[in-house]
């Protein structure tokens, strides 16, 4: 009798305390959910408007399987897309396209502004990762690193050379001591416009239009 | 480790009213007497893992502080309902709740300290630490003096990841929160960047705390001794 008592107590209290917990989570999460998504959103376009210099308005197109754009309403909002930024006239700078790839330590999450008309790269800015402070993580503050990408040729295959071996324009120069980094963002690029950059070219018209 | 250092649970295993002065002990004993990282050398993960730099050793500490804080308060207010059995699955409830309610609103206040901090966070709750306080003191004491403690032991928590971070990002990057110290010329120690940095600090903070700790025995023992010899030469 007793020790059933005794069961029914733990039991009471256990769910009393998992109640509790799940109410204050719950609360919590819905209270801070709509300051998650504009915080979200902020960085994002902070990074969009870095990467076009000039740009006064952005349109944030989905990529749908199909490979055709949808204009979406929030830059908070999952799965694949591309941000097409505008000067203060209306005219069409270029897109930003997200990509990712494992490096080092996790996955590289990165955004890179991307130039339809002359098929370049012309900026890499670094979202999220892991790689190794000191050596890895010099891929988003290294300067002549970051110079690889003001205007890297994206019509031919984009490869990661060894530091000072760059010779064409579709080469990254890798960063002495963080090669397997630097490599991960060649294949991340190269991968992503091989992707990403046709659906771009297909849309383009409407894109500059802003549709 | 040392000589003066009493057991863990000792100290909170009296519930005594909480006196101004009992409350002030519980505050100040994390902060320096058992400091959570020199003197218990508990929570060992995230201090390797994250004083990379001043700034995420401040947040990490702030996050745990407030995890410690709230799940020993919490955890306070229903000791007396716990039963012996089920405490540590009810304490691992509670705190697992306050790290997921930290996850949450250091995503909402800054997306951008937890873009560095983010896989840290849910690991809060693997530090021994966390569930160490609410065992060895809250179930044992009054809301108002584990909340002490807990604020104690976390910003103790703090100050050594603190001074574990100066150390790892002055020499590592030539930085303190950012802004250069040594000039354009400094050639940054990258060792102390990387995990070896991370046992090299903590070794010399360990013999720095324990040599001042020794001495300042030395001394207060020195001193009694001096009070002691007069009066037994008075006594005679």
């Amino acid at each position: 009798m007793n020790a059933s008592s005794d069961g029914f107590k733990m039991i009471r209290l256990m769910t009393i305390v998992s109640l509790l917990c799940g109410v204050l989570i719950v609360g919590t999460q819905i209270n801070t959910q709509a300051r998650i998504r504009r915080n979200q959103e902020i960085i994002m376009r902070e990074s969009v408007a870095q990467l076009l210099p000039g740009i006064s308005k952005q349109v944030i197109y989905g990529i749908q399987p199909s490979g055709d754009l949808k204009i979406q309403a929030s830059a908070a909002t999952a799965g694949p897309r591309l941000f097409a930024g505008y000067d203060a006239s209306g005219k069409f700078l270029g897109v930003v396209i997200e990509a990712s790839e494992r490096g080092y330590a996790d996955l590289i999450s990165a955004m890179y502004a991307y130039a339809p008309d002359t098929q370049t790269i012309t900026g890499f800015q670094v979202v999220d990762m892991k790689e190794t402070p000191g050596l890895g993580n010099r891929i988003s503050t290294d300067p002549s690193f970051l110079e690889n990408f003001k205007s890297l040729d994206a019509t031919h295959p984009i490869a990661t050379v060894k530091h000072g071996a760059k010779k064409n324009p579709w080469e990254i120069d890798a960063i002495s001591g963080a090669t397997v980094s630097s490599r991960a963002v060649g294949r991340m690029l190269q991968k992503s416009v091989q992707d990403v950059a046709p659906v771009v070219q297909r849309n383009l018209n409407r894109i500059k239009r802003g549709e | 480790m040392n000589d003066d250092q009493t057991p863990v649970a000792c100290h909170g295993a009296t519930p005594a009213s909480p006196s101004p002065i009992d409350a002030m002990l519980a505050f100040t004993n994390g902060l320096w007497k058992q400091n959570p990282v020199f003197v218990m050398v508990l929570g060992m993960c995230p201090t390797m893992a994250i004083t990379n730099s001043v700034r995420n050793a401040i947040a990490m500490g702030l996050a745990t502080t407030f995890v410690i804080a709230s799940s020993d308060a919490l955890i306070s207010l229903i000791r007396k309902l716990v039963p012996k059995q089920v405490r540590i699955a009810t304490f691992i409830l509670i705190i697992a709740t306050s790290v997921t309610i930290v996850d949450y609103l250091v995503k909402a206040i800054s997306i951008n300290v937890y873009k560095t901090l983010g896989p840290f966070i849910p690991l809060i709750v693997s530090n021994c630490l966390v569930l160490e306080r609410p065992e060895a003191f809250a179930s044992k004491n009054t809301v108002g003096k584990s909340l002490l403690d807990g604020l104690g032991m976390g910003l103790g928590f703090t100050f050594a990841l603190t001074c574990l971070g100066t150390v790892r990002e002055v020499l590592g990057a030539g930085t303190f929160l950012g802004f250069h110290v040594f000039g354009p010329n400094f050639e940054p120690w990258v060792l102390f960047l990387l995990p070896p940095g991370g046992f090299i600090s903590l070794a010399m903070w360990l013999l720095t705390f324990t040599a001042w700790r020794q001495w300042s025995a030395r001394r207060k023992l020195q001193r009694e001794m001096a009070q002691t010899v007069p009066a037994v030469e008075v006594a005679l």
